[in-house]
Protein backbone atom coordinates (compact mmCIF):
# COMPACT_ATOMS: atom_id res chain seq x y z
CA UNK A 1 0.00 0.00 0.00
CA UNK A 2 2.89 2.34 0.75
CA UNK A 3 4.21 2.39 -2.84
CA UNK A 4 0.69 3.10 -4.10
CA UNK A 5 0.30 6.00 -1.67
CA UNK A 6 3.68 7.35 -2.73
CA UNK A 7 2.59 7.25 -6.36
CA UNK A 8 -0.65 9.04 -5.52
CA UNK A 9 1.29 11.73 -3.66
CA UNK A 10 3.58 12.16 -6.65
CA UNK A 11 0.65 12.58 -9.05
CA UNK A 12 -0.98 15.13 -6.75
CA UNK A 13 2.22 17.15 -6.45
CA UNK A 14 2.64 17.13 -10.21
CA UNK A 15 -0.92 18.07 -11.10
CA UNK A 16 -1.95 20.27 -8.21
CA UNK A 17 -1.56 23.60 -9.99
CA UNK A 18 -3.46 22.53 -13.11
CA UNK A 19 -6.20 21.12 -10.92
CA UNK A 20 -6.36 24.15 -8.63
CA UNK A 21 -6.48 26.65 -11.50
CA UNK A 22 -9.06 24.65 -13.46
CA UNK A 23 -11.20 24.20 -10.34
CA UNK A 24 -10.98 27.91 -9.57
CA UNK A 25 -11.99 28.73 -13.13
CA UNK A 26 -14.96 26.35 -12.96
CA UNK A 27 -15.99 27.74 -9.58
CA UNK A 28 -15.93 31.23 -11.09
CA UNK A 29 -17.88 30.10 -14.15
CA UNK A 30 -20.47 28.41 -11.93
CA UNK A 31 -20.93 31.68 -10.08
CA UNK A 32 -20.95 33.74 -13.28
CA UNK A 33 -23.62 31.56 -14.89
CA UNK A 34 -25.93 32.07 -11.90
CA UNK A 35 -25.43 35.80 -12.21
CA UNK A 36 -26.12 35.66 -15.97
CA UNK A 37 -29.21 33.51 -15.32
CA UNK A 38 -30.43 36.08 -12.86
CA UNK A 39 -30.00 38.87 -15.42
CA UNK A 40 -31.61 36.78 -18.17
CA UNK A 41 -34.64 36.08 -16.01
CA UNK A 42 -35.01 39.76 -15.23
CA UNK A 43 -34.87 40.48 -18.96
CA UNK A 44 -37.53 37.82 -19.69
CA UNK A 45 -39.83 39.24 -17.04
CA UNK A 46 -39.35 42.70 -18.50
CA UNK A 47 -40.18 41.46 -22.01
CA UNK A 48 -43.23 39.56 -20.83
CA UNK A 49 -44.53 42.66 -19.14
CA UNK A 50 -43.76 45.01 -22.07
CA UNK A 51 -44.95 43.53 -25.38
CA UNK A 52 -45.63 40.36 -27.30
CA UNK A 53 -42.12 40.09 -28.69
CA UNK A 54 -41.00 38.72 -25.32
CA UNK A 55 -43.66 36.07 -25.46
CA UNK A 56 -42.41 35.01 -28.86
CA UNK A 57 -38.90 34.81 -27.46
CA UNK A 58 -40.02 32.59 -24.60
CA UNK A 59 -41.78 30.40 -27.13
CA UNK A 60 -38.60 30.24 -29.17
CA UNK A 61 -36.65 29.18 -26.09
CA UNK A 62 -39.17 26.41 -25.43
CA UNK A 63 -38.84 25.29 -29.02
CA UNK A 64 -35.09 25.05 -28.44
CA UNK A 65 -35.84 22.75 -25.51
CA UNK A 66 -35.21 25.29 -22.77
CA UNK A 67 -37.90 25.45 -20.12
CA UNK A 68 -38.68 28.75 -18.51
CA UNK A 69 -37.21 27.83 -15.15
CA UNK A 70 -34.13 29.28 -13.44
CA UNK A 71 -32.23 26.02 -13.44
CA UNK A 72 -33.12 25.31 -17.06
CA UNK A 73 -31.75 28.65 -18.17
CA UNK A 74 -28.66 28.12 -16.02
CA UNK A 75 -28.03 24.74 -17.64
CA UNK A 76 -27.87 26.29 -21.10
CA UNK A 77 -24.67 27.92 -19.87
CA UNK A 78 -23.33 24.68 -18.42
CA UNK A 79 -22.99 23.47 -22.01
CA UNK A 80 -20.67 26.40 -22.71
CA UNK A 81 -17.49 25.40 -24.62
CA UNK A 82 -15.35 26.84 -21.82
CA UNK A 83 -16.72 24.24 -19.40
CA UNK A 84 -15.99 21.42 -21.83
CA UNK A 85 -12.60 22.89 -22.60
CA UNK A 86 -11.54 22.88 -18.95
CA UNK A 87 -12.69 19.31 -18.46
CA UNK A 88 -10.99 18.25 -21.70
CA UNK A 89 -7.70 19.95 -20.79
CA UNK A 90 -7.56 18.05 -17.53
CA UNK A 91 -8.56 14.73 -19.09
CA UNK A 92 -6.16 14.98 -22.05
CA UNK A 93 -3.36 16.39 -19.90
CA UNK A 94 -3.52 13.60 -17.31
CA UNK A 95 -4.05 10.91 -19.92
CA UNK A 96 -1.02 11.86 -21.98
CA UNK A 97 1.10 12.38 -18.86
CA UNK A 98 0.35 8.94 -17.47
CA UNK A 99 2.76 6.85 -19.54
CA UNK A 100 4.10 8.58 -22.65
CA UNK A 101 5.28 11.72 -20.85
CA UNK A 102 7.02 9.68 -18.14
CA UNK A 103 8.86 7.65 -20.76
CA UNK A 104 9.71 10.76 -22.76
CA UNK A 105 11.30 12.54 -19.82
CA UNK A 106 12.98 9.35 -18.65
CA UNK A 107 11.42 9.14 -15.20
CA UNK A 108 9.51 5.92 -15.91
CA UNK A 109 12.72 3.97 -15.28
CA UNK A 110 13.04 5.57 -11.87
CA UNK A 111 9.58 4.33 -10.85
CA UNK A 112 9.30 0.97 -12.57
CA UNK A 113 12.79 -0.22 -11.71
CA UNK A 114 11.49 -0.24 -8.13
CA UNK A 115 9.18 -3.05 -6.98
CA UNK A 116 6.05 -1.37 -8.32
CA UNK A 117 3.58 -3.37 -10.40
CA UNK A 118 2.64 -1.77 -13.68
CA UNK A 119 -0.98 -2.29 -12.70
CA UNK A 120 -0.46 -0.27 -9.51
CA UNK A 121 1.34 2.47 -11.36
CA UNK A 122 -1.47 2.94 -13.87
CA UNK A 123 -4.16 2.55 -11.20
CA UNK A 124 -2.64 5.48 -9.28
CA UNK A 125 -2.76 7.57 -12.44
CA UNK A 126 -6.39 6.66 -13.14
CA UNK A 127 -7.42 7.32 -9.54
CA UNK A 128 -5.92 10.82 -9.44
CA UNK A 129 -7.34 11.70 -12.86
CA UNK A 130 -10.88 10.54 -12.07
CA UNK A 131 -10.91 12.15 -8.63
CA UNK A 132 -9.64 15.28 -10.40
CA UNK A 133 -12.64 15.16 -12.76
CA UNK A 134 -14.95 14.86 -9.77
CA UNK A 135 -13.23 17.83 -8.09
CA UNK A 136 -13.62 19.96 -11.22
CA UNK A 137 -17.32 19.14 -11.51
CA UNK A 138 -17.71 19.78 -7.78
CA UNK A 139 -16.05 23.17 -8.19
CA UNK A 140 -18.64 24.16 -10.82
CA UNK A 141 -21.39 22.87 -8.56
CA UNK A 142 -19.98 24.74 -5.56
CA UNK A 143 -19.70 27.98 -7.52
CA UNK A 144 -23.32 27.73 -8.63
CA UNK A 145 -24.64 26.57 -5.24
CA UNK A 146 -23.02 29.44 -3.38
CA UNK A 147 -23.88 32.03 -6.03
CA UNK A 148 -27.56 31.13 -5.75
CA UNK A 149 -27.55 32.77 -2.31
CA UNK A 150 -26.08 36.01 -3.64
CA UNK A 151 -28.20 36.43 -6.80
CA UNK A 152 -31.92 36.76 -7.31
CA UNK A 153 -33.50 33.82 -9.13
CA UNK A 154 -37.20 33.17 -9.56
CA UNK A 155 -36.82 29.53 -8.57
CA UNK A 156 -33.42 29.04 -6.93
CA UNK A 157 -32.35 25.43 -7.52
CA UNK A 158 -31.13 23.31 -4.65
CA UNK A 159 -27.65 21.85 -4.74
CA UNK A 160 -29.28 18.44 -5.03
CA UNK A 161 -30.76 19.39 -8.42
CA UNK A 162 -27.38 20.58 -9.65
CA UNK A 163 -25.53 17.42 -8.58
CA UNK A 164 -26.80 15.42 -11.57
CA UNK A 165 -25.58 17.79 -14.30
CA UNK A 166 -22.29 18.04 -12.40
CA UNK A 167 -22.06 14.25 -12.34
CA UNK A 168 -22.81 14.20 -16.06
CA UNK A 169 -19.99 16.69 -16.64
CA UNK A 170 -17.50 14.60 -14.63
CA UNK A 171 -18.57 11.51 -16.56
CA UNK A 172 -17.99 13.37 -19.84
CA UNK A 173 -14.31 13.57 -18.92
CA UNK A 174 -13.99 9.79 -18.52
CA UNK A 175 -14.01 8.73 -22.20
CA UNK A 176 -11.80 11.72 -23.08
CA UNK A 177 -9.32 10.62 -20.42
CA UNK A 178 -9.77 7.00 -21.46
CA UNK A 179 -8.87 7.32 -25.13
CA UNK A 180 -6.00 9.67 -24.37
CA UNK A 181 -4.70 7.24 -21.73
CA UNK A 182 -4.89 4.38 -24.22
CA UNK A 183 -2.88 6.37 -26.76
CA UNK A 184 -0.43 7.28 -24.01
CA UNK A 185 -0.09 3.67 -22.84
CA UNK A 186 1.07 2.71 -26.33
CA UNK A 187 3.43 5.60 -26.95
CA UNK A 188 6.75 7.03 -25.77
CA UNK A 189 6.34 10.71 -26.64
CA UNK A 190 3.72 13.02 -25.17
CA UNK A 191 2.79 15.07 -28.21
CA UNK A 192 1.18 12.15 -30.03
CA UNK A 193 -1.37 11.07 -27.38
CA UNK A 194 -2.09 14.75 -26.72
CA UNK A 195 -2.79 15.27 -30.42
CA UNK A 196 -4.87 12.11 -30.67
CA UNK A 197 -6.89 13.05 -27.57
CA UNK A 198 -7.41 16.61 -28.82
CA UNK A 199 -8.37 15.50 -32.33
CA UNK A 200 -10.91 12.96 -31.07
CA UNK A 201 -12.39 15.47 -28.64
CA UNK A 202 -12.57 18.21 -31.24
CA UNK A 203 -14.03 15.74 -33.74
CA UNK A 204 -16.69 14.78 -31.20
CA UNK A 205 -17.62 18.42 -30.60
CA UNK A 206 -17.78 19.15 -34.33
CA UNK A 207 -19.92 16.06 -34.98
CA UNK A 208 -22.30 17.08 -32.22
CA UNK A 209 -22.53 20.71 -33.36
CA UNK A 210 -23.13 19.68 -36.99
CA UNK A 211 -25.83 17.22 -35.93
CA UNK A 212 -27.61 20.10 -34.15
CA UNK A 213 -27.82 22.38 -37.19
CA UNK A 214 -31.57 22.64 -38.00
CA UNK A 215 -31.24 22.54 -41.79
CA UNK A 216 -29.30 19.26 -41.61
CA UNK A 217 -31.92 17.44 -39.51
CA UNK A 218 -33.27 15.49 -42.50
CA UNK A 219 -29.90 14.16 -43.62
CA UNK A 220 -29.56 10.38 -43.50
CA UNK A 221 -26.14 10.57 -41.81
CA UNK A 222 -27.30 12.90 -39.03
CA UNK A 223 -28.12 10.09 -36.54
CA UNK A 224 -24.64 8.65 -37.10
CA UNK A 225 -23.04 11.98 -36.31
CA UNK A 226 -24.97 12.06 -33.04
CA UNK A 227 -24.02 8.52 -32.15
CA UNK A 228 -20.30 8.94 -32.68
CA UNK A 229 -20.11 12.02 -30.46
CA UNK A 230 -19.74 11.52 -26.72
CA UNK A 231 -21.02 15.07 -26.28
CA UNK A 232 -24.50 13.84 -27.15
CA UNK A 233 -24.40 12.10 -23.76
CA UNK A 234 -23.78 15.38 -21.95
CA UNK A 235 -27.14 17.11 -21.72
CA UNK A 236 -27.57 19.13 -18.51
CA UNK A 237 -30.69 20.89 -19.77
CA UNK A 238 -32.55 17.65 -20.35
CA UNK A 239 -31.32 16.35 -16.99
CA UNK A 240 -32.93 19.14 -14.97
CA UNK A 241 -36.06 19.38 -17.11
CA UNK A 242 -36.89 15.70 -17.60
CA UNK A 243 -34.10 13.69 -15.99
CA UNK A 244 -34.85 10.49 -17.88
CA UNK A 245 -31.53 10.23 -19.68
CA UNK A 246 -29.26 10.51 -16.64
CA UNK A 247 -28.77 6.78 -16.16
CA UNK A 248 -28.32 6.12 -19.87
CA UNK A 249 -25.88 8.99 -20.41
CA UNK A 250 -23.84 8.12 -17.35
CA UNK A 251 -23.72 4.47 -18.42
CA UNK A 252 -22.56 5.38 -21.91
CA UNK A 253 -19.87 7.78 -20.70
CA UNK A 254 -18.66 5.65 -17.80
CA UNK A 255 -18.81 2.50 -19.93
CA UNK A 256 -16.76 4.05 -22.72
CA UNK A 257 -14.30 5.49 -20.21
CA UNK A 258 -13.95 2.14 -18.42
CA UNK A 259 -13.48 0.30 -21.72
CA UNK A 260 -10.72 2.63 -22.89
CA UNK A 261 -9.04 2.51 -19.47
CA UNK A 262 -9.21 -1.30 -19.44
CA UNK A 263 -7.60 -1.37 -22.89
CA UNK A 264 -4.91 1.00 -21.62
CA UNK A 265 -4.18 -1.39 -18.72
CA UNK A 266 -3.95 -4.31 -21.13
CA UNK A 267 -1.64 -2.41 -23.49
CA UNK A 268 0.58 -1.09 -20.72
CA UNK A 269 0.98 -4.46 -19.01
CA UNK A 270 2.52 -6.15 -22.06
CA UNK A 271 4.41 -3.35 -23.76
CA UNK A 272 8.14 -2.74 -23.78
CA UNK A 273 9.33 0.26 -21.81
CA UNK A 274 12.10 1.81 -23.84
CA UNK A 275 14.62 4.37 -22.69
CA UNK A 276 13.68 7.99 -23.20
CA UNK A 277 14.24 9.64 -26.55
CA UNK B 1 12.84 -23.76 -11.21
CA UNK B 2 16.59 -23.49 -11.32
CA UNK B 3 18.88 -25.07 -8.76
CA UNK B 4 20.24 -21.88 -7.25
CA UNK B 5 23.06 -23.60 -5.41
CA UNK B 6 24.56 -24.85 -8.66
CA UNK B 7 23.56 -22.10 -11.06
CA UNK B 8 24.06 -18.36 -10.91
CA UNK B 9 21.89 -15.79 -9.20
CA UNK B 10 21.24 -14.32 -12.63
CA UNK B 11 20.93 -16.68 -15.56
CA UNK B 12 20.11 -15.87 -19.15
CA UNK B 13 19.38 -18.59 -21.67
CA UNK B 14 19.52 -17.70 -25.36
CA UNK B 15 18.12 -14.30 -24.45
CA UNK B 16 17.16 -12.46 -27.62
CA UNK B 17 15.55 -9.12 -28.27
CA UNK B 18 14.42 -7.59 -31.53
CA UNK B 19 13.13 -4.03 -31.83
CA UNK B 20 10.78 -4.61 -34.75
CA UNK B 21 13.36 -5.83 -37.31
CA UNK B 22 16.47 -4.61 -35.52
CA UNK B 23 18.35 -7.26 -33.54
CA UNK B 24 19.44 -5.66 -30.28
CA UNK B 25 20.43 -8.86 -28.46
CA UNK B 26 21.17 -12.23 -29.95
CA UNK B 27 21.08 -15.47 -27.97
CA UNK B 28 22.80 -14.21 -24.86
CA UNK B 29 23.58 -16.97 -22.38
CA UNK B 30 25.46 -16.11 -19.22
CA UNK B 31 25.44 -16.53 -15.47
CA UNK B 32 26.20 -14.09 -12.67
CA UNK B 33 26.95 -15.65 -9.32
CA UNK B 34 26.20 -14.51 -5.79
CA UNK B 35 28.73 -12.04 -4.41
CA UNK B 36 30.27 -11.45 -7.80
CA UNK B 37 30.99 -8.18 -9.59
CA UNK B 38 30.22 -8.82 -13.24
CA UNK B 39 31.46 -6.27 -15.76
CA UNK B 40 29.57 -5.62 -18.98
CA UNK B 41 31.69 -4.09 -21.70
CA UNK B 42 31.01 -3.10 -25.25
CA UNK B 43 30.61 -0.04 -27.44
CA UNK B 44 27.34 1.86 -27.77
CA UNK B 45 24.69 -0.35 -29.32
CA UNK B 46 26.37 -3.58 -28.26
CA UNK B 47 23.34 -4.69 -26.23
CA UNK B 48 24.41 -3.87 -22.66
CA UNK B 49 21.46 -1.63 -21.80
CA UNK B 50 19.03 -3.95 -23.58
CA UNK B 51 20.35 -6.82 -21.46
CA UNK B 52 19.87 -4.79 -18.29
CA UNK B 53 16.34 -3.72 -19.25
CA UNK B 54 15.45 -7.33 -20.01
CA UNK B 55 16.75 -8.34 -16.58
CA UNK B 56 14.51 -5.73 -14.95
CA UNK B 57 11.42 -6.82 -16.86
CA UNK B 58 11.15 -3.47 -18.61
CA UNK B 59 11.47 -5.26 -21.94
CA UNK B 60 9.92 -8.54 -23.01
CA UNK B 61 12.33 -11.07 -24.53
CA UNK B 62 11.67 -11.94 -28.16
CA UNK B 63 13.14 -15.37 -27.45
CA UNK B 64 14.94 -17.10 -24.61
CA UNK B 65 14.58 -16.13 -21.00
CA UNK B 66 16.31 -14.54 -18.07
CA UNK B 67 16.00 -15.53 -14.43
CA UNK B 68 16.97 -13.70 -11.27
CA UNK B 69 17.03 -15.89 -8.16
CA UNK B 70 14.79 -18.32 -9.98
CA UNK B 71 12.23 -15.70 -10.99
CA UNK B 72 11.52 -15.16 -14.66
CA UNK B 73 12.35 -11.52 -15.35
CA UNK B 74 9.26 -10.94 -17.51
CA UNK B 75 6.58 -13.07 -15.89
CA UNK B 76 7.76 -12.44 -12.30
CA UNK B 77 9.15 -8.98 -12.87
CA UNK B 78 7.83 -7.61 -9.57
CA UNK B 79 9.61 -10.35 -7.58
CA UNK B 80 12.78 -9.66 -9.52
CA UNK B 81 12.64 -5.93 -8.82
CA UNK B 82 12.26 -6.66 -5.10
CA UNK B 83 15.70 -8.27 -5.29
CA UNK B 84 17.36 -5.82 -7.63
CA UNK B 85 18.29 -2.16 -7.45
CA UNK B 86 19.05 -0.31 -10.66
CA UNK B 87 20.96 2.81 -11.59
CA UNK B 88 19.83 3.92 -15.07
CA UNK B 89 22.44 5.00 -17.58
CA UNK B 90 20.36 7.97 -18.66
CA UNK B 91 19.31 9.30 -15.30
CA UNK B 92 16.26 11.57 -15.09
CA UNK B 93 14.60 12.78 -11.91
CA UNK B 94 11.68 14.95 -10.84
CA UNK B 95 13.04 18.50 -10.75
CA UNK B 96 10.37 19.77 -8.37
CA UNK B 97 11.37 17.35 -5.61
CA UNK B 98 14.20 17.97 -3.18
CA UNK B 99 17.03 15.49 -2.83
CA UNK B 100 15.42 14.19 0.36
CA UNK B 101 12.01 14.08 -1.31
CA UNK B 102 13.47 11.98 -4.10
CA UNK B 103 15.04 9.53 -1.66
CA UNK B 104 11.76 9.33 0.27
CA UNK B 105 9.81 8.65 -2.91
CA UNK B 106 12.22 5.95 -4.04
CA UNK B 107 12.28 4.33 -0.59
CA UNK B 108 8.49 4.47 -0.31
CA UNK B 109 8.31 2.61 -3.61
CA UNK B 110 10.27 -0.12 -1.82
CA UNK B 111 7.95 -0.04 1.21
CA UNK B 112 10.12 2.49 3.01
CA UNK B 113 13.24 0.32 3.20
CA UNK B 114 16.70 1.86 3.31
CA UNK B 115 15.88 5.56 3.75
CA UNK B 116 18.20 6.18 6.70
CA UNK B 117 21.12 4.51 4.96
CA UNK B 118 20.39 6.34 1.69
CA UNK B 119 20.34 9.69 3.49
CA UNK B 120 23.55 8.82 5.32
CA UNK B 121 25.38 7.87 2.12
CA UNK B 122 24.05 10.91 0.26
CA UNK B 123 24.96 13.38 3.02
CA UNK B 124 28.11 11.92 4.53
CA UNK B 125 29.72 10.03 1.68
CA UNK B 126 28.48 11.92 -1.38
CA UNK B 127 28.37 15.29 0.45
CA UNK B 128 25.02 16.29 -1.02
CA UNK B 129 22.69 18.96 0.31
CA UNK B 130 19.39 17.10 0.36
CA UNK B 131 17.32 20.21 1.04
CA UNK B 132 17.96 21.55 -2.45
CA UNK B 133 15.59 20.92 -5.33
CA UNK B 134 16.72 18.38 -7.87
CA UNK B 135 16.48 20.99 -10.63
CA UNK B 136 19.37 22.83 -8.96
CA UNK B 137 21.55 19.69 -8.94
CA UNK B 138 24.22 19.12 -11.56
CA UNK B 139 24.22 15.89 -13.57
CA UNK B 140 26.94 14.49 -11.32
CA UNK B 141 25.01 15.37 -8.17
CA UNK B 142 21.93 13.59 -9.49
CA UNK B 143 24.04 10.55 -10.23
CA UNK B 144 25.47 10.65 -6.70
CA UNK B 145 21.96 10.84 -5.26
CA UNK B 146 20.80 7.86 -7.31
CA UNK B 147 23.93 5.92 -6.34
CA UNK B 148 23.26 6.64 -2.67
CA UNK B 149 19.82 5.13 -3.13
CA UNK B 150 21.08 2.08 -5.01
CA UNK B 151 23.77 1.25 -2.45
CA UNK B 152 21.26 1.71 0.40
CA UNK B 153 18.66 -0.65 -1.02
CA UNK B 154 18.45 -3.95 0.89
CA UNK B 155 18.68 -6.15 -2.21
CA UNK B 156 20.67 -9.09 -3.54
CA UNK B 157 21.75 -7.52 -6.79
CA UNK B 158 22.81 -4.07 -7.94
CA UNK B 159 22.68 -3.22 -11.62
CA UNK B 160 24.76 -0.16 -12.41
CA UNK B 161 24.56 1.19 -15.95
CA UNK B 162 27.54 3.53 -16.44
CA UNK B 163 27.58 4.50 -12.77
CA UNK B 164 30.53 6.88 -12.95
CA UNK B 165 29.83 8.59 -16.27
CA UNK B 166 29.13 12.01 -14.73
CA UNK B 167 31.31 11.80 -11.64
CA UNK B 168 34.50 13.59 -10.67
CA UNK B 169 37.59 11.44 -9.94
CA UNK B 170 37.17 11.38 -6.17
CA UNK B 171 33.50 10.43 -6.45
CA UNK B 172 34.51 7.65 -8.86
CA UNK B 173 36.82 6.24 -6.21
CA UNK B 174 34.02 6.38 -3.67
CA UNK B 175 31.70 4.49 -6.01
CA UNK B 176 34.29 1.81 -6.68
CA UNK B 177 34.77 1.50 -2.93
CA UNK B 178 31.02 1.09 -2.46
CA UNK B 179 31.01 -1.62 -5.13
CA UNK B 180 33.74 -3.48 -3.22
CA UNK B 181 31.72 -3.06 -0.02
CA UNK B 182 28.59 -4.40 -1.70
CA UNK B 183 30.48 -7.46 -2.88
CA UNK B 184 31.92 -8.05 0.57
CA UNK B 185 28.35 -8.02 1.92
CA UNK B 186 27.42 -10.76 -0.53
CA UNK B 187 25.61 -8.61 -3.07
CA UNK B 188 26.05 -9.29 -6.76
CA UNK B 189 26.84 -6.30 -8.93
CA UNK B 190 26.42 -5.93 -12.66
CA UNK B 191 28.70 -3.09 -13.64
CA UNK B 192 28.19 -1.80 -17.16
CA UNK B 193 30.65 0.84 -18.24
CA UNK B 194 33.01 2.30 -20.78
CA UNK B 195 35.92 3.10 -18.48
CA UNK B 196 37.95 -0.07 -18.79
CA UNK B 197 40.27 0.74 -15.91
CA UNK B 198 37.32 0.99 -13.51
CA UNK B 199 35.77 -2.26 -14.68
CA UNK B 200 39.16 -3.92 -14.44
CA UNK B 201 39.55 -2.63 -10.90
CA UNK B 202 36.26 -3.97 -9.53
CA UNK B 203 35.07 -6.83 -11.72
CA UNK B 204 35.51 -10.51 -10.94
CA UNK B 205 34.45 -11.44 -14.45
CA UNK B 206 33.90 -9.37 -17.53
CA UNK B 207 31.65 -9.99 -20.53
CA UNK B 208 32.56 -8.30 -23.79
CA UNK B 209 29.65 -7.69 -26.12
CA UNK B 210 29.44 -6.64 -29.73
CA UNK B 211 26.36 -5.99 -31.85
CA UNK B 212 24.06 -7.76 -29.42
CA UNK B 213 26.28 -10.81 -29.09
CA UNK B 214 28.40 -12.06 -26.25
CA UNK B 215 31.92 -12.29 -27.66
CA UNK B 216 33.94 -13.30 -24.64
CA UNK B 217 33.82 -13.76 -20.87
CA UNK B 218 37.05 -13.12 -19.03
CA UNK B 219 37.78 -14.28 -15.51
CA UNK B 220 39.52 -11.26 -14.04
CA UNK B 221 40.83 -13.18 -11.03
CA UNK B 222 42.73 -15.44 -13.40
CA UNK B 223 43.70 -12.48 -15.53
CA UNK B 224 45.29 -10.75 -12.56
CA UNK B 225 47.61 -13.79 -12.36
CA UNK B 226 48.55 -13.33 -16.00
CA UNK B 227 52.12 -12.25 -16.84
CA UNK B 228 53.29 -11.24 -20.25
CA UNK B 229 56.89 -11.91 -21.22
CA UNK B 230 58.59 -10.30 -24.16
CA UNK B 231 61.68 -12.48 -24.74
CA UNK B 232 64.49 -12.74 -27.25
CA UNK B 233 66.55 -15.89 -26.85
CA UNK B 234 70.23 -16.00 -27.75
CA UNK B 235 70.73 -16.95 -31.37
CA UNK B 236 67.00 -16.65 -31.95
CA UNK B 237 66.59 -20.26 -30.93
CA UNK B 238 63.53 -20.98 -28.78
CA UNK B 239 64.21 -23.57 -26.14
CA UNK B 240 61.61 -26.20 -25.37
CA UNK B 241 59.07 -24.95 -22.83
CA UNK B 242 58.19 -27.43 -20.07
CA UNK B 243 54.48 -28.26 -20.19
CA UNK B 244 53.88 -27.77 -16.44
CA UNK B 245 55.18 -24.19 -16.59
CA UNK B 246 51.82 -22.89 -17.97
CA UNK B 247 53.74 -20.75 -20.43
CA UNK B 248 52.50 -20.35 -23.97
CA UNK B 249 53.48 -18.39 -27.05
CA UNK B 250 50.94 -15.81 -28.01
CA UNK B 251 52.82 -13.98 -30.75
CA UNK B 252 56.09 -14.32 -32.67
CA UNK B 253 57.72 -11.30 -34.24
CA UNK B 254 61.00 -12.27 -35.85
CA UNK B 255 63.27 -13.40 -33.07
CA UNK B 256 61.09 -11.84 -30.38
CA UNK B 257 58.43 -13.90 -28.66
CA UNK B 258 55.43 -12.71 -26.69
CA UNK B 259 54.71 -15.32 -24.02
CA UNK B 260 51.72 -15.68 -21.68
CA UNK B 261 52.22 -17.10 -18.19
CA UNK B 262 49.49 -18.03 -15.67
CA UNK B 263 51.38 -20.45 -13.42
CA UNK B 264 53.74 -20.37 -10.46
CA UNK B 265 56.24 -17.48 -10.51
CA UNK B 266 59.22 -19.24 -8.87
CA UNK B 267 59.10 -22.10 -11.40
CA UNK B 268 59.07 -19.56 -14.20
CA UNK B 269 62.02 -17.65 -12.79
CA UNK B 270 64.00 -20.90 -12.33
CA UNK B 271 63.34 -21.85 -15.93
CA UNK B 272 64.27 -18.40 -17.22
CA UNK B 273 67.57 -18.68 -15.33
CA UNK B 274 68.32 -21.94 -17.03
CA UNK B 275 67.87 -20.87 -20.67
CA UNK B 276 70.02 -18.48 -22.76
CA UNK B 277 68.19 -15.13 -22.91
CA UNK B 278 69.40 -12.09 -24.79
CA UNK B 279 66.69 -9.69 -23.58
CA UNK B 280 63.50 -9.90 -21.53
CA UNK B 281 60.65 -7.70 -20.30
CA UNK B 282 58.00 -8.93 -17.87
CA UNK B 283 54.69 -7.16 -17.35
CA UNK B 284 50.97 -7.57 -17.08
CA UNK B 285 48.26 -7.03 -19.65
CA UNK B 286 45.47 -4.56 -19.10
CA UNK B 287 41.84 -5.03 -20.06
CA UNK B 288 42.28 -2.67 -23.00
CA UNK B 289 44.39 -5.25 -24.82
CA UNK B 290 41.67 -7.86 -24.42
CA UNK B 291 38.95 -5.38 -25.33
CA UNK B 292 40.83 -4.34 -28.46
CA UNK B 293 40.88 -7.93 -29.63
CA UNK B 294 37.12 -7.52 -30.18
CA UNK B 295 36.70 -3.80 -30.69
CA UNK B 296 40.08 -2.48 -31.74
CA UNK B 297 40.56 -0.43 -34.89
CA UNK B 298 41.98 -3.39 -36.80
CA UNK B 299 39.25 -5.85 -35.90
CA UNK B 300 37.08 -6.85 -38.85
CA UNK B 301 33.31 -7.04 -38.52
CA UNK B 302 33.05 -9.87 -36.01
CA UNK B 303 30.04 -12.13 -36.29
CA UNK B 304 30.97 -15.28 -34.41
CA UNK B 305 29.64 -15.55 -30.84
CA UNK B 306 31.35 -17.38 -28.01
Amino acid sequence: MRPFKALIRKQIVESRWTLALSAAALFGLGWLFVYVTSRTEAEIVRMLESDTEGGRRIQFMRLMGVQNTSVSIMMTFWSHPLIMLLISIWAIGRGSAAVAAEIERGTMDLILSRPVARWNYLASQVLVATVGLAILAAALLAGASIAVHFNVLREPPSSWVLIWPALNLAALGLPIYGYTLLASALDHVRWRPTSIGSALTLGGIIAYVVSMIPVLQDMSWKPWLERISIFKAYNPIELVDVGETLGFNLSILAGLGAAFIALAFAAFSVRDLPTNG
Amino acid sequence: MLDLEKSGLIVTESLTKFYTRVRALDSLSLEVFRGEVFGLLGPNGSGKTTTIRLLLGLLRPTAGRAMVAGFDTWWNSLDVRRLVSYLPGELRMYGALTGLGTLKLLCDLRDGAGLDRAVAIAERVMKLNLKRKIRTYSTGMKQKLALAQVFADPVDTLILDEPTSALDPSARSIVLGLVHEARSQGQSVIFSGHVLAEVEQVADRVAIMCKGRLMHIEDMRARRMLRMLLVRFEGGIQPEIPRDLELSVRERNGETLLLEHRGDLSSLLRWLGSVPIEDIAIGTEDLRTLYDQFHGPNVPDVEAPV
